[in-house]
């Protein structure tokens, strides 16, 4: 017998596509930049779904073994994101945060950054199965946008790019606040009906979570409100009211997270309720970019 | 041959009163060893007392004798009315495997629970400073560490707190996070509710007590470290508490709702965690479903208790399998000590390098007659064997001594012999292997008809 005649090793590496999923993830280069683009693309959607699996799994084990794991793989997608983001960035003297497309994919990226240091500070690993599905959604829709059109008029204007760069700081630490709002409904949950095995001993502490939540929505309100000031502002230079709804929505989760701060500290209204508020506030915030995505893909229909 | 034995009683064979009588307190357990293995025929020697066991494990080259001679050291404490029944025996491999499931909390009274490794390794200790402990029982219970270890982080035996008071301790953790400077109020007098406020005292917490007679709450605060408050500060103190341990004889709900109510807007919806064991009840179930409040009665934590119970019999399954694993790395471990497999490797590899010292001077000198050949071939030879041949003896006489064992494993790591190079290559040491691996587990089996003779 000999073991000289091998059977050809099967490739298991993902064959490049090329289609319309991400025929817009770069408007006017193409060849091999586009095609390394696009493997990029989907090394780092690959990479945040399998963190997002484990992060998942992570939750419901019951042994440490393999705690690192979810941990290493995130990193690197976070890396494969970065590299991914250079690639993508415009030439130098183009501004940065061009399109909704890039919007969305630097605040994933900042999500998974905000969830790494909270995780450092806090211990609070487990809070990954929630924020990173969000970081993974960002990201795959701002690669869905193969018509996204860049924001138009296109971003020139510095108010306009401060109005950007304060909503979507504002969008991480409220997805960090959402993450621990999810964890301490659900532990809460939990605690209520008497189910202390396993997810039970997974999620963090109550007040640990609360405490996330606060500082986080603490942080993010701020900024909000700065975007949202800045929004107003470049709004009636250039001429008016076209975006109705999601200033609505805007507006909408400002209130949200106003109340909640404001009910927090005058009427110490804390736990639950300030856990669902957060979460609802969160879920308009993601509106409003739905929201300018729709009008982007529509834009350009 | 030499042979593991073990000699002890637990809480499967006797009841307390027997085991409180062969107890060795722990600063007692050196000179105890000492003692015993002065009068005993063992090699090594190591005794584990715990309040659920005492056990006297050995190694002997006679274990047949080491057998008779544990019996009679443990069974001469018996109380008299006891009979050496309670004593179990247990040898070779069998040993082992008991000292790794001991170790991993398999056999203890509550599976999973974490104290009985400190004890066991303080066993270990009291051994090796007692020189006791020689190289079998070294390795036996080193590997019976990293076994209990490897369990406790690949199974969820340890998880889950099988205790009521305990269970209360780490609910109010995933509640408040760090309990250092939170409070806890101990309302009433019952042994339970104490029982639980000692334990939350002991993770950092403050504790006030209050009761309807005074001078009970100054006794009960005296006792367990806390302070008395007086009964009509009962409002102020449910406002500043964090944890509320009501365990009163009262037959009425203490805490209602209306009361609750003036409470949770005067601590400002900060959660408050009430456990109620008194029995009938304290606390009015309706208080339970106001927002931050949360109210587990006994019933609850007894539920908590036997289902992580029942979690970590499930686990137990897995850890089992753990065992098998690491009691069979043991053997092979056990088995490269033998004598005849470190020959064969330590004669390959002084061969070897013979044989590659000659290929290279031959391909050097190019114009040698085959009888010049065949002297340089039969020196080479001659070289290995007779540097070979000291040691040999030595080792052969050493190894049926009573440090044999390690002697064996010294010169394996001193030529750096693994299990590759003695195992697999020849069909002899195979057969060696078997021989052994039948004869310890052939000596486990045949247990107590081997102490008839």
């Amino acid at each position: 017998m000999s073991y000289c005649q091998r059977p050809p090793v099967p490739d298991y590496r993902p064959k490049p596509v090329h289609g319309r999923l991400f025929s817009g993830l770069s408007h006017a280069r193409g060849g091999p930049v586009k095609t390394m683009k696009s493997g990029l693309f989907i090394a780092t959607a690959t990479l945040y779904g399998i963190a997002c699996i484990l992060y998942l799994t992570l939750l419901t084990r019951r042994s440490d073994s393999m705690r690192r794991l979810p941990g290493l793989v995130f990193v690197s997608a976070l890396g494969a994101h970065l590299a991914f983001l250079m690639l993508e960035s415009p030439p130098p003297g183009d501004i940065p945060l061009a399109d909704i497309s890039q919007i969305l994919s630097i605040s994933s990226l900042g999500i998974g950054i905000a969830f790494l240091l909270a995780s450092y500070r806090f211990d609070v690993t487990v809070l990954g199965a929630f924020m990173v599905p969000v970081a993974l959604m960002l990201f795959l829709a701002s690669g869905l946008g193969s018509s996204y059109a860049p924001v138009s008029p296109p971003v020139e204007d510095a108010v306009l790019t401060l109005h950007i760069g304060a909503n979507i700081l504002g969008l991480v630490a409220f997805a960090l606040a959402f993450g621990a709002g999810v964890a301490y409904v659900l532990q809460e949950r939990l605690l209520r009906r008497r189910q202390l095995s396993g997810l039970f001993q997974r999620l963090p502490s109550l007040d640990v979570l609360d405490t996330i939540g606060l500082r986080a929505v603490l942080t993010g309100f701020p900024l909000l409100t700065f975007g949202m000031v800045t929004g107003t502002f470049w709004l009636l230079r250039t001429d008016g009211s076209e975006f109705y709804v999601s200033q609505l929505l805007g507006l909408l989760a400002w209130a949200i997270f106003a109340a909640v701060i404001v009910l927090r500290v005058a009427a110490g209204w804390q736990g639950r309720k300030a856990a669902l508020g957060t979460i609802m506030g969160f879920v308009c915030t993601l509106l409003v970019l739905a929201g300018y995505v729709v009008r982007a893909a529509g834009g350009s229909a | 041959m030499r042979d593991f034995v073990v000699v002890g009683l637990s809480h499967r064979t006797a009841p307390v009163e027997v085991r409180e009588r062969l107890a060795v307190a722990p600063e007692r357990l050196e000179d105890e060893l000492k003692e015993i293995s002065a009068r005993g025929s063992f090699d090594e020697a190591l005794l584990i007392s715990t309040c659920n066991r005492v056990e006297l494990y050995a190694t002997s080259a006679n274990p047949a004798e080491a057998v008779r001679s544990a019996r009679h050291t443990l069974g001469s404490r018996l109380p008299d009315d006891a009979s050496e029944d309670v004593l179990y025996t247990e040898r070779g491999v069998a040993v082992v495997r008991h000292a790794f499931r001991v170790a991993s909390s398999l056999d203890s009274m509550v599976v999973g629970e974490p104290q009985i490794l400190g004890q066991v390794k303080e066993a270990y200790d009291a051994a090796r400073s007692a020189g006791t402990a020689g190289p079998l029982l070294g390795r036996c219970f080193s590997q019976a560490f990293s076994t209990a270890k490897r369990i406790r982080n690949e199974t969820g035996i340890a998880q889950g707190t099988v205790s009521v008071s305990s269970i209360a301790c780490e609910l109010a953790k995933k509640i408040f996070g760090n309990l250092d400077g939170r409070r806890t109020l101990l309302l009433g007098a019952g042994d339970m509710g104490e029982t639980a406020a000692r334990s939350l005292r002991q993770t950092g917490t403050q504790l006030h007590v209050i009761n309807r007679s005074e001078e009970r709450a100054e006794k009960l605060a005296s006792s367990c470290g806390g302070r008395p408050v007086p009964y009509e500060r009962l409002t102020t103190e449910l406002a500043e508490a964090d944890v509320v341990i009501a365990s009163t004889a009262s037959s009425k709900f203490i805490l209602t709702p209306e009361l609750m109510k003036g409470v949770v807007r005067s601590r400002r919806h900060r959660p408050l965690f009430i456990i109620d064991i008194a029995v009938p009840r304290d606390v009015d179930p309706r208080v339970g479903t106001m927002d931050n409040v949360f109210v587990y009665d006994v019933d609850d934590l007894q539920q908590v208790a036997e289902e992580n119970l029942a979690v970590r019999a499930r686990e137990a399954n897995q850890a089992e399998r753990i065992i098998e694993e690491e009691v069979a790395s043991f053997l092979t471990w056990r088995r490269s000590l033998e004598l005849a497999p470190t020959i064969v490797a330590l004669r390959k590899q002084f061969g070897d390098v013979a044989d590659e010292e000659l290929r290279r001077a031959l391909s050097r000198l190019q114009n040698l007659n085959p009888s010049d050949r065949a002297v340089l071939e039969a020196m080479a030879r001659s070289l290995v064997n007779k540097l070979l041949h000291q040691p040999m003896i030595q080792l052969k006489a050493g190894a049926a001594e009573a440090d044999g064992a390690q002697l064996i494993d010294t010169v394996r790591r001193l030529f750096a012999i693994t299990d590759d190079d003695s195992g697999g290559t020849e069909t002899s040491i195979e057969a060696g292997d078997e021989a052994n691996v039948t004869q310890l587990t052939a000596a486990a089996a045949s247990g107590p008809t081997g102490e008839s003779k």
